[in-house]
């Protein structure tokens, strides 16, 4: 549905987008995920005609940039960050606004709006100022403008940021839905956003793809052994030595507060073994928990090697 | 054809929803109903009939003294605003084209402009009870307000897109205005008969405004006008291109 090859944005010499290549096939919902700055916005603008790249090439649903921009564009609905919109339209107003600009005809246009309107849940906003809706329902207006025209792929920049919990959770819900009928792309420097509503994940740092997988996969590969934390009273100086002889434990760390970390290989499973050592040596178990690193130690492991600050590009 | 009257509309509506339109209109009808009724005090005076209302109304020096605040003010928003608020982004990456954009917002304008003057043409029904009226000459002078505009207009919205701050796109369209306007005032410093002075000839707004509230189009004048309101638009719509890699 989407292809890119090598993809690149420079700004006199500085490479804010660095050959960026990736095919995403129907029916995908990709994260992209970076620090601020890492170009994430950047490459979105250029994948929807915004920005012209300075090499490369963006494919989408058949529709090649350099050949027919206006082409491309018709099949994308795009969320810029912070949602812009005109404070002054009510919202049905801004709604038939993109639909006309979109190319959506008058004969489907009372259907398109419905439909919009009913997923991103404004049904009850349809006649109110924009200027005085709160953010979350700017940011639904924003995404039922990018849906008006039925766009086969939809690129999301930052969706969820500057909301409140509530509506994060809501926002989620949505572009999970709309991850049914739609390819779907979007930025994030959010996690847990991506563990929740992505199949895929780039991690990107400095313009560049450093990791691309499922979180799932992306978790197994790069976090290593799972860990086992153990609380003991009781324990005596062998402790350790003790529990580094159970049968699959790779190392043992003594904690500052008394706690043990066992580390283990992956599919092995030490509790059953710490028990039953406990008992024997008559140690009393206090806590017994399985540390799951999250992606979020990837990411710090993947994009903090080198401090040096990318330049943004965010200004247009 | 939908787009472009989608933007038109768009436009529109963020002028009539903002007091500042309002504030122009009451401003600029307080001005001109002072004016019509200074001329009209002045020209009842016996022995001061030599001149038509009109020629006094639209040829007269003040009248361009207002497209010095009232364009810039109605047209420093048109661009600045949306580069500045992002959505130019969302419009940009929708199926249509810069040049459909900036003609959707020219026309918007100038539609604001023109809706300015309407209640201007009550003066005319005014004068037409109490004497008789060259419909021609009104005609006309209608016409070179309505040029005029086009022209103004299509230079504040280049201006607007030169930037994202519309006070600066408010001083940039007030420079170009003065050298439109200014061009005449140079023309004592020159040999009469040299090509320049000539040309300058030829750019004095005064005297073509002068000569439309007489009732005289001359095409010159209407081609001056026109071409230049092109090349502004066409200006923008490159500027507009620009600003992307800005």
């Amino acid at each position: 549905m989407i292809e890119v090859e090598n993809l690149s944005k420079t700004y006199v010499d500085t490479p804010v987008v660095n050959g960026l290549s990736f095919y995403v096939p129907e029916g995908q919902v990709l994260g992209f995920l970076g620090p601020n700055g890492a170009g994430k916005t950047t490459a979105m603008r250029m994948m929807t005609a915004f920005l012209p790249p300075t090499t490369g090439r963006v494919v989408v649903a058949g529709v090649d940039l350099d050949n027919d921009s206006v082409g491309l564009r018709r099949n994308i609905g795009y969320l810029p960050e912070n949602v812009p919109l005109y404070p002054e339209l009510r919202v049905d107003e801004y709604l038939r606004f993109r639909a006309d600009v979109e190319g959506v005809s008058r004969s489907e246009l009372p259907e398109r709006l419905d439909d919009v309107t009913e997923r991103c849940i404004l049904t009850d906003v349809r006649r109110q100022v924009i200027g005085t809706l709160s953010k979350g329902y700017r940011q639904r207006v924003g995404l039922a403008g990018a849906l008006i025209h039925k766009p086969p792929v939809l690129i999301l920049d930052e969706p969820t940021v500057g909301l409140d919990p509530n509506q994060i959770i809501k926002i989620r819900e949505l572009i999970t839905e709309l991850g049914k009928d739609h390819t779907v792309v979007l930025s994030t420097h959010i996690l847990p956003e991506v563990e929740q509503v992505c199949d895929r994940v780039f991690i990107i740092d400095r313009g560049r793809i450093v990791a691309d997988g499922t979180p799932d996969a992306l978790r197994r590969k790069l976090i290593g052994n799972p860990m086992l934390r153990v609380e003991l009273r009781d324990a005596g100086e062998t402790a350790p030595e003790a529990l580094g002889r159970l049968p699959g434990v790779v190392a043992v760390e003594r904690k500052a507060d008394g706690s043990f970390v066992i580390e283990h290989i992956g599919d092995s499973d030490p509790r059953e073994a710490v028990f039953r050592l406990a008992v024997d040596r008559e140690w009393v178990l206090l806590g017994l928990t399985q540390e799951q690193a999250t992606l979020e130690d990837v990411f710090v492991r993947l994009t903090k090697a080198d401090e040096a600050v990318a330049p943004t590009g965010e200004e247009v | 054809m939908k787009a472009l009257s989608a933007i038109v509309k768009r436009e529109l509506i963020a002028y009539f929803s903002s007091p500042l339109a309002y504030i122009v209109m009451a401003a600029f009808l307080l001005l001109q109903g002072a004016l019509f009724a200074l001329i009209v005090g002045y020209l009842s005076q016996p022995g001061q009939s030599s001149m038509s209302i009109l020629q006094a109304f639209f040829g007269g020096t003040i009248f361009f003294w207002f497209f010095l605040v009232v364009a810039p003010l109605i047209t420093m928003r048109l661009v600045a605003e949306e580069r500045r608020s992002g959505t130019i982004e969302v419009l940009l990456t929708s199926p249509v084209t810069e040049a459909q954009v900036i003609v959707g917002k020219f026309i918007a304008a100038l539609v604001f402009y023109l809706s300015l003057w309407m209640p201007t043409v009550i003066y005319v029904v005014m004068i037409n009870t109490q004497a008789a009226v060259d419909w021609g000459a009104v005609a006309a002078s209608y016409l070179g307000v309505a040029l005029f505009g086009a022209l103004f207009v299509s230079l504040g919205l280049f201006a607007s897109t030169l930037t994202r701050n519309q006070i600066i796109a408010a001083v940039i369209a007030f420079t170009g205005l003065i050298v439109l306007f200014g061009v005449p005032l140079i023309r004592g410093l020159m040999v009469s008969s040299s090509v320049l002075a000539a040309a300058v000839d030829h750019a004095d707004l005064w005297q073509h405004m002068a000569d439309y509230s007489k009732g005289i189009v001359d095409t010159r004048h209407l081609v001056y006008e026109l071409s230049l309101t092109g090349f502004f638009i066409f200006l923008s719509t490159k500027s507009l291109e620009l600003a992307k890699w800005r």
